[in-house]
């Protein structure tokens, strides 16, 4: 999911790390620098494509922006119940490869978040690295399906690339997990070509697998859990991002114990502009298959909001959405309110669970919340 | 207490030129001293600056041999280490050849590993579309505001530069504040490796970790490895300059030791000259325990005075000896850029402490004097000078009781540098102290020469005169044997260099780069120039030559890796076994040479080790040989040895033999030509000893400069004794004029008493500025440096001394005379 979003998560990491340097703090370095020649020719997003596995699950390096992201609700053996969230993301400073003498030479770079919620202790971790993708620190590769961040990595377990391991560790909590998916990739919005504005090329190829039966270990501190359940991964990649008018948006990752999973996003523009809200979402049926839904079709009213004490951002916390075609009235509400990102940017992603006509669990997305990005990107 | 002040600061302010003097005398003693202290403080602030830009918070680092750490390994160590912070980095010098081949540092780094490390640049940056050029061109750097701004480059700009055997452009990407003015190119790690030839390697790894992980990091590093802590870092850099800057200290401590007899004189002046109205407050009922607080008070305020000037004029005289100490480092031990000097509060604090101290001092004795003036009336000066006569021997016996405790000092004081400069300072306070006598006894030789009466008038009245005159001769003396000391050792000292050179220097022409900075060779040439120069008409040999660092049980020293097929010349042999053919013979075995300064690092030794690609290996020590180009010391091997223990090819400069009867300017000339493009200097023979001979000028000039100051302070000394004298002796020279001596008579009698005082001061200079040189060659630089010197006898330095002493006394006497012909008869006897 999280369709038009390539850009615009870029567009957050920019404008987060933009707006560090203020120049009257003289801790902070200022810079002046030499303007660029002009934005590198990468290919855009403008039609549905044929995908072929496993290659397309690994990188396109003709396109700017790319991500991997897992995420999951889990069990221990003894009750205890976990989320967690683990992504690359890939960014391109010029398209293709580079051939250069030093193996450190690049023009890929790589960063991860990684974040683990306990839900019963109601604690939420995350953090954060960033690496070249060169000489053996970061990179991916689609045959073998494989993407790896320093000691970060997703390495696909069969030639598909259906059942994948992941592993992340850092100071005081990891992940050591196997997926495997239950339902074939879905490819969003129209074969995977998923439209996410106005402007031509402002569009993303966005695949999911949204159903990851998932077993493996969690290690928070010196304690180690043994757990099970499901895991939702998004692979989207892309390079002109939203108009000025974008400043975040919300995206639902959800899996109802019916069998059927539901994305949903919603891209929030500015009051001003009167364009249309860009919304748009798949409901998987239980068989596997999609369906691609319009903005029409359903309706996200949020319930309730929380403020974040330590940055002071106001997140909507609990929603209402109702898709009434299919029947579908859900109370959306997070397990742990606190499952802010504080990291470089600053972003809401934490596990939700899900009750009303058919109880589930997922996770869910907010960006944009802590300051407008308009004009970042 | 107050009155008192008041009287003594009057008749200080009522003498404006004495007050003047005497402040101008302790002010440039001060300056000097602050000025040293202040260059070698912000040399050592610099280093610790650049450290930090260069190390940052690193708390340790992994260091390899002269080509550093295989790339490798830091990716094993990221995936083995865990949570353990590191950073690669690849650092190199290159010359920047539009701003005078300045020698610039190369840091590549990977911003993305940065962060805990540095602060030069955000790791938000990387999502510039501005920035990203960092990674993807070849070629781009980041500078620093200052340095931009100071060679005014805007983002954009091309700077050309000497990498190596290779002429490379770099694009100045963008400027950051972080860099301040610091002679620092930072790259990318890719954009470095490329720029200086080195990928697959790294210069090193940068940790933050603490000492129990290190310790396990230890244990798996490959042979050839090691870590070292940034600390150990800092304190080789203060190691290795710590000499230098003491000898710095010392000498700039000798202008406030002239300046120290300034004052004393000037004291004593001050006292006799208000005799009178002393023994008015005297029988006013002061006591002389006032009396003495009263004259030393007025020390105090004049030290305070003079200290404060002293501090600003040592600011300013601060940035002059900044270039030549900074020059100095960068010659002989590392790059460094110090444009800044900043006054701390240490320095001031202690050339406060300085000036008031020599103030103070200064004033005791002249002010037990003072407080020794019964309360009746004045006594008769004759009295006193009758007095003289007695202390003068006194003093004489103290001081040469002095000069032998200081002797005993420093020749038992072993390897202590310190206490080795505490014992000459009491020689040489020692050696004054017996100047009066010395004067003395010169002038009762001299009385006989000539019965005219001017001169009989000059040589009694100078003898009669000894206890301000004494004082001025004793200042002028040292000043002088400072001078011809330090002249004679720096001549000795030129001339070994001198012969070593023609020892040393045989090929007739040397291929260098111009990245090599003084005597540091840095470059890495490529080994294929060896065949190439090899080809050219009318060689008959090239040598390479391979100059590194390499670490020993000690640190770092210079390793030179030289052609085993040409046996050196006995004659750079300091100690060996055997014959010159049969050293060399043992060191293409394998054996090597150490430098004289090495030995003195690390005593005498049959065997070193050295950190070699494959672990430590012992060599076996088949000599010492002569060495001035480094005071770390040097080791000597064959280049077939070197290249069986270290996998680096490179070359650091050649040698090439001509043919007999080739023309070398000629043969210089082809090499050229086929080397054009490179980059790369061709000296002729000739040229390269003229070069090293500039350095050796360079390195010294500060302590040439030290020795005019001192003469300077000398000659204020001389001038304000005269003056003294002058005034002190009115009303003689009243009666004299009355008498019948014109004024003509009267001036020539000025001129004939100063030069007199010229001539003795400079008399006892010479044996007292012979020891001083002896000293210096054979106690400090041995101590300090390891180095041998032969001392050069060479007439120079003493002729140069008796002029100096003579005109700077004739000098100072022209103001006096002036003054003398304003003086009228009336006039002075009404002073009566």
């Amino acid at each position: 999911m999280r369709i038009a979003i390539v850009g615009l998560v870029i567009a957050l990491a920019f404008g987060g790390y933009f707006l560090l340097p203020t120049p009257s703090d003289p801790e902070i370095p200022t810079y002046q620098l030499l303007q660029s020649s002009g934005p590198p020719e990468f290919e855009t997003v403008q039609d549905p494509r044929e995908f072929s596995f496993p290659r397309d699950h690994g990188p396109h390096l003709d396109y700017r922006t790319e991500w991997w992201y897992y995420t999951g609700n889990l069990v221990a053996q003894g009750g205890e119940r976990f989320g967690y969230q683990l992504t690359i993301f890939r960014r391109g400073l010029t398209p293709g490869g580079t051939r250069r003498e030093s193996d450190f030479a690049t023009n890929q770079i790589y960063f991860g978040h990684l974040a683990l919620t306990n839900v019963d202790e109601g604690e939420h971790v995350a953090l954060e690295r960033f690496e070249r993708g060169s000489a053996g620190l970061a990179g991916a590769s689609g045959d073998p399906f494989a993407v790896f961040l320093g000691d970060w990595s997703i390495q696909s377990l069969d030639e598909t690339g259906t059942q994948v391991r992941l592993r992340a560790s850092d100071v005081g909590f990891g992940l050591d997990l196997t997926l495997a998916a239950t339902k074939p990739i879905v490819a969003h919005g129209e074969q995977g070509y998923s439209i996410k504005g106005g402007a031509e090329g402002n569009a993303s190829y966005y695949l999911s697998f949204t159903n990851m039966q998932t077993q493996g270990s969690l290690q928070i501190g010196d304690r180690i859990f043994e757990v099970s359940g499901k895991s939702w991964f998004d692979h989207e990649w892309g390079t002109s991002a939203l108009g000025a008018q974008a400043t975040g948006w919300d995206w639902f990752g959800l899996q109802l114990d019916d069998g059927r999973e539901l994305m949903l996003f919603h891209i929030r523009k500015g009051d001003d502009d009167g364009d249309e809200q860009i919304s748009g979402g798949t409901l998987v049926a239980p068989n596997g298959d999609a369906r691609w839904m319009t903005a029409d079709e359903f309706e996200i009213s949020p319930i309730t909001t929380w403020t974040s004490e330590l940055t002071g951002t106001t997140y909507p916390s609990g929603w209402e959405i109702t898709i009434p075609a299919e029947g579908l009235e859900l109370i959306v509400e997070p397990h742990v309110k606190d499952q802010e990102m504080r990291l470089n940017l600053e972003y809401w992603e934490g596990a939700v669970r899900v009750s009303g006509s058919v109880e589930g669990q997922g996770y869910v997305e907010l960006t944009g919340y802590s300051g407008s990005m308009r004009g970042l990107y | 207490m107050k009155p008192l002040i008041r009287a003594g600061l009057r008749d200080l302010i009522r003498r404006p030129l004495f007050s003047g003097l005497m402040l101008a005398g302790l002010a440039l003693g001060v300056a000097v001293v602050t000025a040293i202290d202040l260059a070698s403080q912000s040399a050592l602030r610099a280093f610790e600056v650049s450290t930090a830009t260069v190390v940052g918070r690193a708390t340790h680092r992994v260091v390899g041999g002269p080509t550093g750490v295989p790339e490798g390994l830091y990716i094993e160590l990221r995936a083995a280490a865990g949570s353990m912070q590191m950073a690669p980095v690849v650092e190199g010098v290159v010359s920047a050849l539009d701003f005078d081949e300045r020698p610039m540092r190369v840091l590549g780094i990977d911003i993305f590993a940065e962060a805990p490390f540095r602060d030069q640049l955000s790791p938000g940056l990387v999502f510039d579309p501005d920035f990203q050029q960092f990674f993807t061109k070849p070629g781009m750097a980041i500078i620093g505001e200052e340095f931009a701004k100071a060679n005014q480059l805007a983002p954009g700009a091309e700077l050309a530069v000497q990498v190596n055997d290779r002429l490379e452009r770099i694009t100045v990407l963008g400027i950051v504040s972080t860099l301040g003015s610091s002679d620092v190119l930072l790259m990318d790690i890719a954009g470095a490796q490329e720029l200086l030839g080195t990928s697959g390697r790294l210069t090193r790894i940068d940790l933050l970790a603490d000492p129990d992980s290190v310790a396990a990091l230890r244990t798996q590093l490959p042979p050839g490895l090691r870590i070292v802590s940034s600390s150990e870092q800092r304190d080789t850099a203060d190691q290795l300059t710590s000499a230098f800057r003491l000898n710095l200290t010392a000498l700039s401590l000798l202008a406030l030791v002239v300046g120290f007899f300034l004052v004393y004189n000037t004291m004593t002046f001050s006292v006799l000259s208000r005799r009178p109205v002393l023994g008015i407050l005297r029988s006013l009922g002061v006591t002389g325990r006032q009396i003495f607080a009263q004259i030393v008070l007025e020390a105090i305020l004049v030290g305070f005075l003079g200290s404060f000037i002293g501090i600003l004029f040592g600011v300013l005289l601060a940035h002059f000896a900044l270039g030549l100490v900074t020059r100095t480092i960068n010659d002989f031990y590392f790059l460094l850029t110090v444009r800044e000097v900043t006054l701390t509060t240490s320095v001031a604090v202690k050339a406060i402490a300085l000036g008031v101290g020599a103030g103070g001092l200064a004033s005791v004795i002249p002010a037990l004097e003072a407080a020794r003036v019964p309360p009746v009336q004045v006594l008769r000066r004759s009295d006193l000078e009758q007095g003289a006569r007695v202390w003068v021997p006194r003093v004489g016996l103290f001081g040469l009781g002095l000069a032998v405790a200081g002797s005993a000092l420093f020749l038992l004081s072993d390897n202590s540098l310190p206490l080795t400069f505490i014992g000459i300072l009491l020689v040489i306070l020692g050696l004054a102290l017996i100047v009066p006598f010395g004067t003395l006894a010169f002038l009762r030789l001299l009385r006989p020469l000539s019965s005219r009466i001017l001169w009989r008038l000059a040589v009694r009245g100078l003898a009669r005169q000894l206890s301000r005159v004494g004082i001025a001769i004793a200042a002028l003396m040292v000043a002088l044997s400072v001078t011809i000391g330090i002249a004679l050792m720096i001549t000795s000292f030129r001339s070994t260099v001198q012969n070593w050179l023609d020892i040393t220097l045989y090929s007739d022409i040397y291929v260098s780069s111009p990245a090599a900075i003084g005597n540091r060779p840095q470059a890495d040439l490529s080994p294929s120039l060896e065949a190439r120069l090899a080809r050219l008409e009318g060689v008959a040999t090239v040598e390479a030559i391979r100059t590194v660092q390499v670490l020993g049980e000690k640190g770092e020293l210079d390793l030179t890796a030289v052609d085993p097929r040409r046996v050196r010349d006995a004659g750079i042999y300091r100690l060996a076994s055997g014959s010159a053919r049969q050293v060399w013979d043992r060191v293409r075995q394998g054996a090597v040479l150490i430098s004289e300064s090495l030995e003195f690092r690390y005593g005498t030794t049959e065997t070193l080790v050295l950190q070699t690609d494959a672990g430590e290996v012992t060599f076996d020590v088949v000599g010492i040989f002569y060495d001035y180009s480094s005071d770390r010391g040097t080791v000597l091997m064959s280049r077939d040895i070197y290249l069986e223990n270290w996998d680096d090819p490179a070359l650091s400069s050649l040698g090439v033999e001509a043919l007999p009867g080739i023309d070398t300017y000629k043969l210089a000339e082809s090499i050229r030509a086929e080397l054009s493009g490179t980059g790369l200097i061709v000296h002729e023979n000739q040229q390269i000893r003229e070069e090293a001979m500039r350095i050796f000028d360079r390195t010294f000039a500060i302590t040439q400069s030290l020795r005019v100051l001192a003469v300077v302070v000398a000659f204020i000394g001389v001038l304000s004794a005269l003056l003294a004298l002058q005034l002190d002796r009115r009303r003689e020279y009243a009666t004299l004029e009355a008498i019948g001596l014109d004024p003509e008579g009267l001036e020539k009698l000025t001129y004939l008493e100063t030069a007199l005082m010229g001539i003795s001061a400079s008399l006892m200079a010479l044996p007292t500025g012979l020891l001083l040189a002896l000293i210096l060659i054979h106690v400090i630089n041995v101590r300090s440096f390891g180095w041998t010197i032969q001392l050069t006898p060479a007439a120079g330095p003493f002729l140069q001394a008796i002029l100096v002493g003579l005109v700077a006394s004739l000098a100072a006497a022209v103001y006096p005379v002036s003054r003398l012909r304003r003086m009228t008869v009336a006039e002075s006897i009404r002073g009566d």
